[in-house]
């Protein structure tokens, strides 16, 4: 699905992205972990084309895709940070979306419960209700592979665990999830394949077994085994 | 719905929702009330002379009498309050981030850009469409109501208004804030006011050469009733040269590419205005244009030289200029004025040279019955003819000041209360439509 070459890219002579290389496969979770500043959502704006890198090379479903507008056909990206039309009811962006991606199943407003606050305006919803919209516009396209900085944020444990058997649900109908996580515990919730990314650089990567065998014991959680890789 | 629709519903949306978009809508109520008050009540006294005098009331007309001054209200709302209208719905989208959102749907730059234009286009002629009851108004106190002229002076208005929309759209691509772009668009928008003022103060040869170009003198065309071809271009291309310059800022990175396409076509542009000739008097006194027997002649002389023993300050230059010269120059473009300086002014101040063919004459007289035969007679033209055109008759109007508080009625109160009205339904009301 997602092969990424020898990534690098700095700000101001500072690198940010240090020779970064892996794939996913398709049709799995993959979380990118890493502590702040590790260079995770400048990464993800490479993969999606919002920015460009000074070398190396994305190749999306097999292909070197450079059209920013053909990686808009694959990719549905969510940033971490967007401030969605504050005046607008929730509802009424709801419906611009849905209308403008041609998505016709209201059931994603029940799964995201955003029916109880659909005539509240956007900027009086909570964190939590904004992040819920926000997976909405990524969710209401039908893109094999979606790109999401930091998605569980503002969510408190019992709304987290509808979020993840919704992701878990739109995975087991085939599309790939591309996951910038920085809280552990929630990324060993639902990723399949791990990245973890340290001053630019792709210290480890595999399935929790396969990092367990390579920073940890077979028991290790994979903050121990984040640990271990930094050191 | 297509998809472009419904960006352009959205973009729609957005700006008429805005608080700056009803600010701007209340102050052109007040504004125009106003000015039309002002302008017929002028118009009014001095029309009381003229009612029983038929050779004093061929000078009343109402769109230079009524509408230009009510329309200049206009002007100054247009150039400095409608960046403040049009900027945020550039800059809110990058600021806020919700630009992701529209190229995820997707939606693309250039269709996203190019909506937010339209949008600004649709704003504004929601804008002129509040003047409408100052036209009505005048026809129900009896006034004339000259429509060729009043389209003119409409679509110059609208293209004047586009041209701001287009400033507006390329500072608020350079700028991440609403105030750094806000005040870069009202700096680029008033150049043309500084160039006047230097022409108006004979600051230097280069303003005299600008101030023709500006935006303020392609607008007096309009206002004056004379359809140009070149200032029509003139705002077309300047606000599509802007628009296609912010394309290159409206982008996930710096694109170059459409900088150049723009200053392509405004070398393009310009090149096609300084050779475009186009120009038609609608105003139903003629008052721009010469007999047609003289245009005709006129036409067929060869390029003519003109020296002029005047200060360009001097108010006779400037009646000289106003009578004739302008209606000159709608006709004939290889005519070439120079203003003579040092003792030789001093010593013929006042006189006109006219050189055609090599050969001169002067005269001190700047009336086109003086000059003409002087003119076709160093041309070689004998017989151009006198052929006296249809008689204009003007439309002095009396309005008692009672009569005008229907327009303040209608100004003040109704259209006021039309928008509040609206932001209130939209306000507590517009949950009821939304369904999903």
């Amino acid at each position: 699905m997602l092969v990424v070459s020898k990534l690098r890219k700095s700000y101001s002579g500072a690198p940010v992205l240090d020779n970064v290389s892996f794939e996913i496969p398709e049709g799995t979770v993959t979380g990118i972990i890493g502590p702040n500043g590790a260079g995770k959502s400048t990464l993800l704006k490479i993969i999606t084309g919002f920015e460009t890198p000074e070398s190396g090379q994305v190749q999306l479903m097999g292909k070197k895709v450079t059209s920013f507008y053909e990686k808009m056909s694959i990719v549905s990206y969510m940033p971490e940070y967007i401030e969605i039309y504050p005046e607008y009811y929730v509802f009424d962006f709801i419906d611009f979306v849905f209308s403008a991606t041609r998505h016709k199943d209201t059931g994603l407003v029940t799964a995201l419960n955003l029916g109880s606050v659909g005539f509240t305006k956007i900027k009086n919803l909570s964190k939590g209700y904004k992040q819920r919209l926000k997976l909405l516009i990524a969710l209401a396209n039908t893109k094999p592979l979606l790109v999401l900085d930091e998605p569980f944020d503002g969510f408190d444990p019992i709304q987290l665990l509808d979020i993840l058997e919704l992701v878990k649900a739109e995975n087991r109908k085939g599309r790939t999830f591309l996951l910038s996580i920085h809280q552990l515990g929630d990324a060993e919730k639902i990723c399949d394949y791990y990245i973890l990314l340290s001053e630019g650089r792709v210290v480890a990567r595999g399935s929790i077994e396969e990092l367990r065998k390579d920073f940890g014991t077979g028991e290790s959680r994979l903050e121990e085994i984040f640990m271990a890789a930094l050191i | 719905m297509s998809k472009f629709a419904l960006l352009l519903k959205k973009e729609i949306r957005d700006i008429f929702s805005s608080k700056a978009a009803l600010l701007f809508l209340f102050l052109q109520c007040f504004l125009a009330g106003y000015s039309f008050c002002s302008a017929v009540s002028l118009y009014s006294n001095a029309s009381v002379a003229a009612v029983n005098n038929p050779l004093y009331a061929t000078g009343f007309e109402p769109v230079p009498g009524v509408f230009v001054p009510t329309w200049g209200g206009l002007y100054l709302l247009y150039s400095l309050l409608l960046p403040f209208v049009v900027i945020p719905t550039v800059v809110m989208e990058r600021a806020r981030n919700t630009l992701v959102i529209l190229l995820q749907v997707p939606f693309r730059l250039s269709e996203i850009l190019l909506a937010k234009v339209a949008a600004g286009f649709l704003f504004l002629v929601f804008s002129l469409l509040l003047m409408l009851p100052a036209i009505y108004i005048w026809h129900m106190l009896g006034g004339h109501v000259p429509l060729g002229e009043l389209l003119l002076l409409n679509a110059g208005y609208l293209l004047y208004g586009l041209f701001v929309i287009g400033v507006s759209v390329f500072a608020g691509t350079l700028f991440n804030n609403v105030a750094g772009a806000s005040i870069l668009s009202i700096v680029l928008i008033t150049v043309s006011w500084i160039i006047e003022f230097g022409k108006d103060m004979n600051v230097s040869p280069l303003m005299l050469g600008l101030a023709g170009w500006t935006t303020t003198a392609m607008l007096k065309s309009f206002e004056h009733g004379v359809l140009s071809l070149s200032a029509v271009l003139y705002f077309v291309i300047l606000s599509v040269v802007f628009v296609l310059a912010s394309r290159s800022f409206f982008d996930v990175e710096f694109n170059i590419r459409w900088i150049v396409s723009s200053v392509v076509l405004l070398a393009a542009g310009l090149g096609l205005i300084g050779y475009t000739s186009f120009n038609v008097d609608v105003t139903e006194s003629h008052r721009n244009s010469f007999q047609p027997a003289i245009v005709q002649a006129l036409k067929k002389m060869p390029p003519l030289e003109i020296d002029v023993y005047l200060r360009r300050t001097d108010s006779r230059f400037r009646d000289y200029e106003a009578s004739f010269l302008k209606k000159l120059f709608l006709v004939k473009r290889d005519i070439r004025v120079k203003f003579i300086r040092g003792r030789s002014l001093e010593k013929n101040y006042g006189l006109f040279v006219y050189r055609v063919n090599g050969k001169s004459a002067s005269t001190y007289s700047n009336s086109e019955e003086e000059i003409f035969p002087l003119l076709f007679k160093l041309a070689g033209i004998n017989n151009y003819g006198e052929c006296s055109r249809e008689h204009f008759r003007g439309y002095p109007l009396v309005v008692k000041e009672s009569q005008l508080s229907l327009v303040r009625y209608a100004y003040y109160v109704v259209l006021p209360l039309i928008i509040v009205l609206a932001i209130v339904q939209r306000k507590f009301f517009s949950k009821r439509r939304l369904k999903l």
